[in-house]
């Protein structure tokens, strides 16, 4: 069976494929090979924690660091991307793309609409999202409704390696822009990957676990929580069925939609505050299209709508937990229609 | 002159040095920040020896804007400077800007007026002069590293010299220098312009970008003299036979079509940062008043290294230097005039931070 | 007879003044059609700059990119947009450059190397970075060049890009159409340093200022940018000093203006006149060969309106197509 490597090393494996693959895959961003220009050596970082760590010394100068300069190097990706290249752009952390976003939001997201469908835009930034770092209010957000919000591109928050590798290199091989969301708290996280190069389809959920009591939807790092929940819930007897959403736009409601027509009952997890969320989203379009399958109110477990804060026990409070989850759980399926 | 209020002007081009010769050599760009310090400098210079009035050309090119920001916080730190007053004329940003600024400036009977600029701009502020026939002297700083008339000397000094000479400190039998320039004439005067260093002869027969730096297409130079150590295209005739700027006559040189027919293939800095391989078919010493006839059937004459005048075959081109046609503020030659005469000695006023002492020296 | 003393043949400087007479008619006839309520949204108008983008594009090949304007229409045209498909588009028609979804702020055609007018001010410059980016790796010489107006030359955008493109050392050209007004706004007023060569040079980059009004001026300083970055040396500045004939968009009522300002600028600014008067003063091109050029643009944009007027709207089908490739 296949090797168990982390999500970090899946990353940097689904990019040195598809570089090796296709010669018009480049990837760029700050220190993404690190020590440009000094007078130590070359690839001394590989990206601020390492991703992209030696594939410069196999794929050379299609590897580019940039200078500080966010909107100017997302812009290049996304120009280069409309002229016959597959740039990888890294953003580092998602906050960043306050100084960015006009290139991400008015110029990709709209190239293709906006010129009448003759424009293709296949870029993907990446970047790290969510809490655990004690990284406080401006390298900690998830962000990632902002940017479902828009139409034009799409969204990806991966959980597992293996979905990882998996997405990643569909989103480099898809024509669409990407934005392609990476929890920096899952980088180490272990798990079984082929070695061989392959695709995930972008808009199919997976079910990471079945149960029959109560339907809970996550992404990301949530997905972690839920499971852990539905480990102490299954000693009280609860089977909980996990729905990992893997892509956010396209967003996969089917597979949300089927599993609440067998539980009756949803949970919305989601790690990005909670105005006009994932999980609000998810929420609404339940209520929209399955009410009638419903047994009880719907609850969504998000962080409280602040900041993300700095020091640890804030922190700590601020993350949805998995007792979070689980209370979630068993307040759906107190609560009921009679 | 020395009685009453010592008034100088000040013309400075914004937009000098700002062509082709940026992108085809590597010609510097002074900015406009160094060009308003370069008159800040003027300005206290002049102010110290006792010019305390400077009439200025405004432009839209950002010189008056940022000086008037900068002569607003001197102010506020009490330091000194003569008052400075912009010209009552309306900046439209040509060289029109230039020659209407001498206009106004000889009217009002300034002492001498300082430009700053290139080749192009000391050659409008001279072309306007000499149809005011007031005389007025100029004292030419360089803001560009492409020119061969204005000196690169550092500004304080020339505004020193400026001084002496509005102040009359030092006569004018001193403080002034004559200087040469070639008469460019097309059908018998029906257009009529001036170089101050160099007439250039071109097959190109457009103006385009203005600057003139294709050897290839030279075909004759006029030089008022040629300086082995300028830049541009005098810089050919400096390499062949150097003629001083106060040396009687000038030079012709005429180039050949190709180097198969050159007598002399030379190596010349033609712009900063450019040496060419000129093909030298002959030149030839060029004594004040005569006419020289461009043979060239159709072309371009470039004064000063700008394209200006194209001709068309059948137009008479003439070119004839003239000798003792404008006044230049001598700056070596006052600066050691007044260390000579021991004219910035003055007694100790320890108390005092901004001595007026030149308001009550001997006449 | 001396013969042509420019530096392009005949037909070239045919092509010039037929690309410039063309923007020409194209844009005034926008004024009149817009002030008749016939065109929906925003126009911004590119005549009296047309020397510019003629002077420019004249050196460049469809595998050449450029990033526009929100004043685009000029660039369009000469980067050999089709001028149909553009009229459709600004009159919202299918069939339109952009099938009546980008409108005249949108215009777009990377067929031509053209991609897109932009809404957003100096969002063009980093695009051009990528597009010259991917010149870069294709080695056929291509350049990319962004336009930007002398107002959009204080985006971040933009003078992160100028520094970008030195240090990647990019075949790319920063083009400052300097026309005096950022809106209503002076150049005068807006810009901390006056001058644009100045801004390239504190990144390193040659700049070059030319008479944007002059086809020839702008053609050879143009020539000279374009070849340098071709041949490898890197990115360069050029601004071109020009005259808006229209407001900053159309309704403007441009009372900001200097009494006279606009009877001046169209008298003694008027590039396609200045171009008229240097061919025929040179004996190349008469000025009966000229007319019948401008009465062929005419007849060219009379027909674009006609067949603009007559095309069908887009319908519901159109509104949620092509948002995606796939999705």
């Amino acid at each position: 069976m296949a090797r168990k490597i982390s999500m970090k090393q899946a990353i940097n494996e689904a990019l040195d494929q598809e570089m090796a693959r296709d010669p018009s895959v480049i990837c760029m961003g700050e220190d993404i090979v690190g020590g440009a220009g000094g007078e130590g050596e070359r690839d001394a970082w590989g990206g601020v924690l390492g991703v992209t760590k030696g594939l410069y010394a196999k794929h050379g100068d299609r590897l580019m660091d940039t200078p500080l300069s966010e909107s100017a190097y997302i812009g290049a990706a996304i120009g280069a991307a409309a002229c016959g290249m597959r740039p990888v752009a890294e953003l580092m952390f998602i906050d960043f793309m306050g100084v960015c976003f006009d290139q991400i939001f008015n110029q990709a997201a709209k190239f293709k609409y906006m010129f009448g469908g003759k424009a293709e835009t296949p870029v993907v930034i990446r970047a790290m999202v969510g809490a655990g770092f004690r990284a406080a209010a401006q390298h900690s957000q998830m962000l990632t409704p902002l940017f479902t919000h828009i139409p034009g591109i799409k969204v990806v928050c991966p959980s597992t390696p293996y979905d990882t590798k998996g997405l990643l290199i569909q989103a480099i091989r898809d024509n669409d822009p990407v934005i392609f969301c990476e929890h920096k708290n899952l980088y180490g996280f272990e798990g079984e990957v082929p070695e061989a190069s392959y695709a995930i389809p972008f808009g199919e959920a997976n079910v990471v676990r079945d149960g029959r009591d109560a339907t809970v939807v996550a992404y990301g790092l949530m997905v972690h929580r839920a499971l852990e929940a539905a480990a102490s819930l299954a000693k009280e007897g609860i089977e909980i069925e996990i729905v990992d959403l893997r892509t956010l736009s396209p967003i996969d409601m089917d597979t949300v939609l089927d599993s609440v027509t067998k539980t009756g009952r949803l949970v919305c997890v989601d790690e990005a505050n909670p105005r006009c969320s994932i999980a609000a989203d998810v929420s609404a379009q339940v209520a929209m299209r399955a009410f009638g399958a419903l047994k009880a109110g719907i609850e969504m477990v998000t962080p409280p709508h602040v900041p993300v804060p700095f020091s640890p026990p804030l922190e700590d409070l601020y993350i949805p937990s998995a007792a979070q989850v689980a209370a979630a759980v068993r307040k759906t399926l107190k609560g009921g229609r009679h | 002159m020395g009685e009453g209020p010592a008034t100088i002007g000040i013309i400075a081009n914004p937009v000098s040095a700002r062509d082709i010769r940026r992108v085809v050599a590597n010609a510097s760009n002074l900015q406009i920040a160094d060009r308003v310090n370069i008159v800040l400098r003027v300005l206290t210079a002049v102010h110290s020896l006792g010019v305390n009035r400077v009439l200025m050309m405004p432009d839209r090119g950002g010189i008056r804007a940022m000086l008037s920001r900068h002569l607003g916080r001197e102010r506020n730190l009490h330091h000194q400077f003569p008052a400075v007053e912009f010209l009552d004329m309306e900046p439209i940003s040509t060289v029109d800007d230039t020659f209407q600024a001498a206009r106004l400036l000889q009217a009002s009977g300034v002492a001498a007026i300082v430009v700053l600029g290139g080749d192009g701009t000391h050659r409008a502020v001279v072309r306007e002069l000499m149809n005011g026939d007031t005389g007025i002297p100029i004292a030419g700083l360089s803001t560009g590293t492409n020119n061969a008339f204005p000196e690169m000397r550092e500004s304080t000094l020339t505004g020193m010299a400026v001084a002496l000479h509005a102040t009359g400190m030092i006569a004018p039998e001193y403080a002034l220098a004559p200087n040469k320039l070639i008469e460019v004439s097309i059908n018998e005067g029906q257009r009529h312009d001036i170089a101050l260093v160099d007439a250039v002869i071109s097959h190109e027969r457009h103006i385009g970008a203005r600057a003139l730096w294709k050897t290839e297409s030279l075909h004759s130079l006029y030089l008022t003299f040629a300086d082995p150590e300028a830049i541009g295209l005098s810089a050919i005739g400096g390499m062949l036979q150097p003629v001083g700027r106060r040396d009687p006559g000038g030079l012709a040189v005429h180039l050949a079509d190709d180097g198969a027919s050159a007598g002399v293939l030379l190596r010349a800095p033609i712009a900063p940062g450019m040496l060419r391989d000129v093909p030298i078919a002959h030149w030839e010493p060029m004594p004040a008043g005569q006419a020289f006839t461009v043979p060239l059937q159709g072309g371009v004459v470039a004064l000063d290294g700008e394209r200006e005048m194209p001709f068309d075959a059948g137009d008479r081109v003439r070119v004839t230097l003239r000798e003792n046609a404008f006044s230049t503020v001598d700056v070596a030659r006052c600066l050691h005039t007044a260390a000579h005469m021991g004219l910035l000695r003055h007694p100790s006023q320890p108390h005092r931070r901004h001595p007026s002492w030149q308001a009550t020296r001997s006449p | 007879m001396a013969g042509n003393p420019f530096p392009l043949s005949k037909a070239e400087l045919l092509k010039a003044y037929r690309t410039m007479r063309t923007i020409r008619e194209f844009e005034e006839r926008l004024h009149v059609d817009f002030g008749r309520g016939d065109i929906p949204g925003f126009v911004h108008l590119y005549a009296g700059e047309e020397a510019a983008a003629a002077g420019i594009m004249i050196h460049l090949g469809d595998g050449d990119r450029i990033a526009s304007t929100h004043r685009g229409h000029g660039h369009c045209i000469a980067k050999g947009v089709d001028v149909g498909e553009m009229m459709l588009e600004i009159y919202g028609k299918k069939g339109g450059s952009c099938n009546g979804k980008g409108g005249s702020m949108h215009i777009a055609d990377l067929s031509k190397g053209m991609m897109g007018a932009n809404g957003i001010l100096g969002a063009g410059a980093p695009l051009v970075c990528g597009a010259a980016l991917a010149a870069k790796y294709r080695k056929k010489g291509e350049v990319a060049i962004s336009f930007v107006g002398d107002g959009a030359s204080n985006q971040g955008t933009f003078l992160e890009s100028l520094n970008l493109a030195a240090v990647w050392n990019l075949p790319a050209i920063f083009v400052v159409e300097n026309n005096g007004y950022a809106e209503s706004t002076s150049r005068d007023y807006g810009v901390a340093v006056d001058s644009y060569v100045d801004r390239a040079a504190g990144f390193g980059l040659p700049g070059i200022t030319v008479d944007g009004t002059d086809f020839f001026a702008v053609y050879e300083a143009a020539g000279e940018i374009i070849r340098r970055a071709r041949e490898g040396g890197g990115p360069s500045l050029l601004e071109c000093k020009m005259v808006r004939f229209h407001g900053h968009f159309e309704g403007d009522a441009q009372t900001y203006r200097g009494p006279g300002e606009l009877d001046d600028i169209r008298a003694n600014h008027d590039c396609l006149k200045k171009f008229a008067a240097q061919v025929t003063a040179a004996g190349v091109i008469s000025a009966d060969e000229l007319a019948p050029i401008d009465r062929e643009a005419l007849a060219v944009v009379e027909d674009a309106v006609a067949r603009a007027k007559a095309a069908p709207l887009p319908t519901v089908a159109d509104l949620t197509t092509d948002v995606y490739v796939s999705y």
